[in-house]
Formats: C-alpha cells, sequence, structure tokens
C-alpha cells in the first residue's frame, strides 16, 4: 500500500538564533506544507527573525533549516530555493526613480526566472495586486498602502513554492486587506505561505494553521480553531483574540 | 463555399473571440507597452553576462547613472586643467580618490535601500558587488587614461596612478563591506589616500611622489591584494551559516 505522505515544505529543527548575547529565537521546530501558516507573536517574540531565517537571509546558530527539500547552507541548493522563493520584509526598501514595472522584473529578473516569461508574469503579478493603472508609475508618487502592494506583487512574480510575508497587509485599506487574504488562499492552494502578522483577523481569514511565538519560542501550534478553544478566560473582542492572550499569559506564568 | 449541414458551416467559420484567450493577449500586450524598451548596454551586458539579471543590476548601479558620470568628466576635466596650469600631476593625484569614491558608492547595504529584498535573490549580492566593482573600475581607468593623454608633461605618469588607484578602490570596497556602509568606505579611502600623498610628499616635498615613486609600488600592490581578500572574506556566502549577512 502506498501511503502517500504530505510534502513539508519547511523543516526547522533545534533552530537558535541570537545576536551577540541576545537570543532571539531558542529552539524552534516547525513542520510546514502547503497552505497558509500564520505567525502570531508579541513584538519581539523573534517572527521577523524566524522569516529573515527562513528567506536565507540569515543562517541559524545552531540547528537545522530545510527549505523545499533543500538544505540553505549549501549555496547550489540555496541558490535554488531562492529561485522558488518570495519574500516580503517588514521595511522594504525600494528605488524611487523605479516604475513600477521596474521594480517588480529587476527582481523578477534576480530570481533568475526564465527571460521569456519575466515580463508576462510581471504583469500578471501587477495585476493581482491591482495596481494594472499604476504600472507606469514611479515608486516615489505610490502612497504606503501602494508601495506595500507593489512589494507583494515583487514577491510573487515568479509563482513562489515558498512564500514569506512580514507585515504584509500594514497599510492596506480594509477593501485591499479582503482582496489580499483572498489572494493568499489562492496562492496557499499549490505553495507554503508564512504570514507574520499582528493582525488576528488576518489569521482567523486566511490561515489553516498557525504558530504563536512568545520570547523566541513556540508556545503554540495548531489550527486558528484549536486556539479559538483555549480562549476561555482569556482577554480580547473575538474568540481567536482570547485564545491568543490566554495561551500568552500561560506560557509567562 | 456551400456548405449542407449546420455542423460542417460552424467548422468554416472564423475564430470567434470565444477562441482567443484575451487574458493571455492582454498579458503580452500589457508586457510591451508597460515597460520601457532594454537599452543597447543593457543588451549587450545580458550577453557579456549571461545573467539577465546581473546586466540589469549593473545598468542601475548608482556610480554609473548619467549624472554621476557627468560629474566625474567635470571633475577630470578640472584636473586636466589644474594640471596644464600648474605643472603639478594633479590629474594622476585625482584618479585613485575619484575611483574609491565610485566603487565605494557601486553596492552594499548602505547604498541599496532593498539590500535585504537583495539578499533573497538568486543572483547573488556578491556577484552583483563585484560585477559592479569590476564596471566601476574599469570606466574609471578608461576615463583616466583619456584624461592623462590630454594633460601633457606628466610623461612617464601615463599609469603611474594605476596602482594606487587600484589599492584606494580596493580599500574603499573593503572598508564598505566590513563596515556595510558605503558612506564609511568613502571617507577611508579619501582619508588614507590623503595621508599617503601628505606623507609621500613631506619629505621630497613633491606632490608627485604618492603616483611617481617606485618604492610604493610594492606597498600598493600589497595593499590591493589585501583589501581585496578582505572584501571576498567579507562577502563569502559560505559564512551564511554563521550568521552574517552577506549572502
Amino acid at each position: 500500500m502506498v501511503v502517500a505522505i504530505a510534502q513539508k515544505n519547511v523543516r526547522v529543527e533545534g533552530l537558535v538564533q541570537s545576536f551577540g548575547r541576545q537570543t532571539v529565537l531558542d529552539g524552534i521546530d516547525l513542520e510546514i506544507g502547503r497552505g497558509v501558516f500564520g505567525l502570531l507573536g508579541p513584538n519581539g517574540a523573534g517572527k521577523t527573525t524566524l522569516l529573515r531565517t527562513l528567506a536565507t537571509i540569515v543562517g541559524p546558530k545552531r540547528g537545522t533549516v530545510r527549505l523545499l527539500g533543500l538544505n540553505p547552507a549549501q549555496a547550489g541548493e540555496r541558490r535554488e530555493i531562492r529561485r522558488q522563493l518570495g519574500y516580503l520584509p517588514q521595511q522594504l526598501g525600494y528605488y524611487p526613480n523605479f516604475t513600477v514595472f521596474e521594480f517588480v522584473e529587476y527582481f523578477a529578473l534576480l530570481k533568475e526566472m526564465p527571460a521569456a516569461d519575466v515580463r508576462p508574469a510581471v504583469v500578471r503579478a501587477i495585476e493581482r495586486v491591482g495596481l494594472a493603472d499604476r504600472a507606469r508609475s514611479k515608486l516615489k508618487t505610490l502612497s504606503g498602502g501602494m508601495l506595500r502592494r507593489v512589494g507583494i506583487a515583487q514577491a510573487i512574480v515568479n509563482d513562489p513554492a515558498l512564500l514569506l510575508l512580514d507585515e504584509p497587509t500594514a497599510g492596506l485599506d480594509p477593501e485591499q486587506r479582503v482582496n489580499f487574504r483572498a489572494l493568499l488562499r489562492e496562492i496557499g492552494e499549490r505553495s507554503s505561505v508564512i504570514v507574520s502578522t499582528h493582525l488576528i483577523e488576518d489569521v482567523a481569514a486566511a490561515c489553516s494553521e498557525i504558530a504563536l511565538l512568545d520570547a523566541g519560542r513556540v508556545v503554540f501550534n495548531g489550527t486558528p480553531d484549536e486556539l479559538t478553544l483555549l480562549g476561555e478566560g482569556g482577554a480580547g473582542d473575538s474568540p481567536l483574540e482570547r485564545g491568543y492572550t490566554r495561551v500568552l499569559a500561560g506560557a509567562r506564568a | 463555399m456551400k456548405h449542407d449541414n449546420l455542423e460542417s458551416g460552424r467548422d468554416a467559420l472564423p475564430l470567434t473571440a470565444h477562441d482567443v484567450d484575451l487574458d493571455r493577449v492582454w498579458m503580452n500586450v500589457a508586457a510591451e507597452i508597460w515597460p520601457e524598451p532594454i537599452g543597447a548596454i543593457e543588451r549587450s551586458a545580458r550577453r557579456l553576462l549571461g545573467s539577465p539579471g546581473l546586466a540589469r543590476a549593473l545598468v542601475t548601479t548608482p556610480s554609473l547613472v548619467l549624472s554621476w558620470l557627468l560629474a566625474s568628466v567635470a571633475l577630470l576635466v578640472a584636473g586636466v586643467v589644474a594640471t596644464q596650469t600648474t605643472g603639478e600631476p594633479w590629474i594622476a593625484l585625482l584618479l585613485p580618490a575619484l575611483a574609491g569614491v565610485g566603487v565605494a558608492y557601486a553596492y552594499g547595504p548602505g547604498i541599496d535601500p532593498a539590500f535585504e529584498l537583495g539578499q533573497t535573490m538568486a543572483v547573488s549580492t556578491r556577484m552583483v558587488l563585484l560585477t559592479r566593482v569590476c564596471a566601476v573600475f574599469g570606466l574609471n581607468a578608461l576615463l583616466g587614461l583619456l584624461a592623462t593623454l590630454f594633460a601633457p608633461g606628466i610623461a612617464g605618469l601615463t599609469l603611474g596612478w594605476l596602482l594606487p588607484m587600484a589599492m584606494i578602490a580596493a580599500l574603499g570596497l573593503a572598508a564598505a563591506t566590513s563596515a556595510r556602509s558605503a558612506t564609511t568606505g568613502v571617507g577611508v579611502a579619501l582619508a588614507v589616500w590623503g595621508l599617503i600623498v601628505l606623507g609621500s610628499a613631506y619629505g621630497t616635498r613633491d606632490l608627485a611622489t604618492a603616483v611617481q615613486s617606485d618604492a610604493l609600488l610594492p606597498l600598493y600592490a600589497l595593499g590591493t591584494l589585501l583589501c581585496g581578500a578582505l572584501t571576498l572574506f567579507m562577502t563569502n556566502g559560505n559564512r551564511w551559516n554563521r550568521g552574517f549577512l552577506w549572502s
């Protein structure tokens, strides 16, 4: 009998990350497959550091990381991971005199997409984030929310197998957030999407699984419904929020 | 042509809009009209480098944009005029400083606002850096050669500036990559070159000593090699798993 094993695109074992004397991640274990995975946690919990580690920006101090079945510590495999990776940093730097199209195209080229596929892919990415009418606008003329959408466009231009988004909805209005969650769900059908966010409603609407980080450790890993069930007695305006605060309080007790 | 039945008549009809993937047509149209055409320099760079990504990174180098080049040319023209009028080899003294600044400003976390994003790209930041540095240094060397052709009276110094230029450029780059700051690289390059020029002129009372003395050549060569090695070390992607941020 053949047993189908769900492909885990992200495997992290015993991940420790520190900068100087400060330990930022303290023994993280995670396995993430296809779908939308939410990273929750208070400021300083280590969410951004975890995403930057998965984005192959910085290697782990200790522990192992496997992405898309490849070892990012090996230069050749790291390059292959990056071809299939999309990343939106928390602080998106941009080139003011680039147009929207030029910015997304630039990173599509740096991801080593086949040259013939680049321009149609850039058009599609720009359309998916609702910026078709601003494709030829210079980035310095865009609002904060539009810039965020440009960042999302460059992250999805190569149809990544692993998509990492750090606070993607910052600056987006409610309608744009609704559209963005639909986009996440669509991408999550084929890829692994990891979203770091403070917004509980984003997690509730888009994520099939979540991890709650606190002080560099995973204090909860499960579905939104499971977190909701833990919410009795917690503070918050929604069941998920109450689960969040209750679990954090328990972890700190 | 007549057809006896509706079925064969329908087969003979031309394609309708239902048979055309309008989404794909639109994407191809937009892909043609939204971007600017790729320039001749970038097309040549693509062929030379074998990488469209590297070629695009090259033509967007801050110290290769038109305004920067025009400023460099203006500075060199001023240097040529000063050399012609005073008889001092100002142009030869200027070239290492110019290259040091240009190379330090080629690339890095202090100069590229999207550097963090660049670190997640398949084309590594190190390749971008090395490609840009080679281009900036090569262009500065070419401009320098042209400038010295217009500066008579310094025969024998035509290439005397090249090794100091290599060393100061390598020093600026090493400082910029070590400190993760282009400004630091510029400052170190200019400060060290100033010290070398003034220090070597102290005994001889000749500013040209820095680009004329054979005794300094081994020091320039050694400095270039050491600074180059430091740059390669600081940008080594194999240090990734020790938590450093160049990739």
